[in-house]
């Protein structure tokens, strides 16, 4: 990671702070994520824009989908 | 001639290259950043849309799709009566585990195409001895 200093408008600030909290990811996390969605990735491949399109803090979350699709049993 | 077919994809597998908190993430990134020719079904497509929808929202959910349609590499396969009866079959053959139709299908399709390796973090998928591809890293 590299770590690096921007400056905002105040309402861009607003707009991204109210827009990270209500996806659950941190300011910072909705920064790169709108940069990964901008910067076109190799055009022969536009599914890698995707990679890591989420961070859900399971690091078993791949394993838990059917938990997550049908439900847990009681 | 066509190039064969030799991977499946789970959505284990998918869900893993988009989660960045999963411990196989580098693992599919790699993978799907240079990927053979690949196959899945649309049971698998659903649940992915369905686990996005669950866990996130209907506009990530549909960035799923998306994803999907953009991954050329990746063939979604069809599903008639003849692949659902099979299917079944494996189901009640593995009535001792907690397979699910979708697992069952991804069974039946890498046995009719005779596939040799699959994309997937769980254990379902190597039940019928196809090589998983966790094991081999």
């Amino acid at each position: 990671m590299i770590r690096m200093q921007i400056s905002l408008g105040e309402e861009e600030y607003d707009a991204a702070k109210k827009e990270a909290q209500r996806l659950g990811i941190s300011l910072a996390e909705l920064v790169r994520c709108s940069i990964r969605t901008m910067l076109a990735v190799d055009e022969k491949k536009p599914w890698m824009r995707y990679a890591g399109m989420v961070e859900s803090g399971d690091s078993q979350s791949s394993q838990h989908i059917d938990d997550i699709v049908y439900g847990q049993k009681d | 001639m066509a190039k064969k077919i030799e991977t499946y994809v789970d959505t284990s597998a998918l869900i893993a290259f988009l989660d960045r908190s999963d411990t196989y993430h580098p693992l599919f990134f790699r993978l799907f950043a240079d990927p053979p020719l690949l196959v899945t079904s649309p049971l698998v497509v659903a649940e992915g849309h369905g686990w996005f929808l669950r866990r996130y929202d209907r506009t990530r959910a549909l960035q799923f799709i998306v994803m999907v349609e953009s991954m050329r590499p990746l063939k979604v396969c069809s599903i008639g009566t003849k692949e659902q009866h099979s299917s079944y079959e494996l189901l009640r053959k593995f009535a001792d585990q907690n397979l699910t139709l979708t697992d069952a299908v991804g069974l039946y399709v890498m046995n009719d195409l005779g596939m040799k390796s699959c994309w997937s973090s769980g254990f379902h998928l190597g039940l019928t001895g196809v090589a998983l591809v966790i094991n081999a890293y």
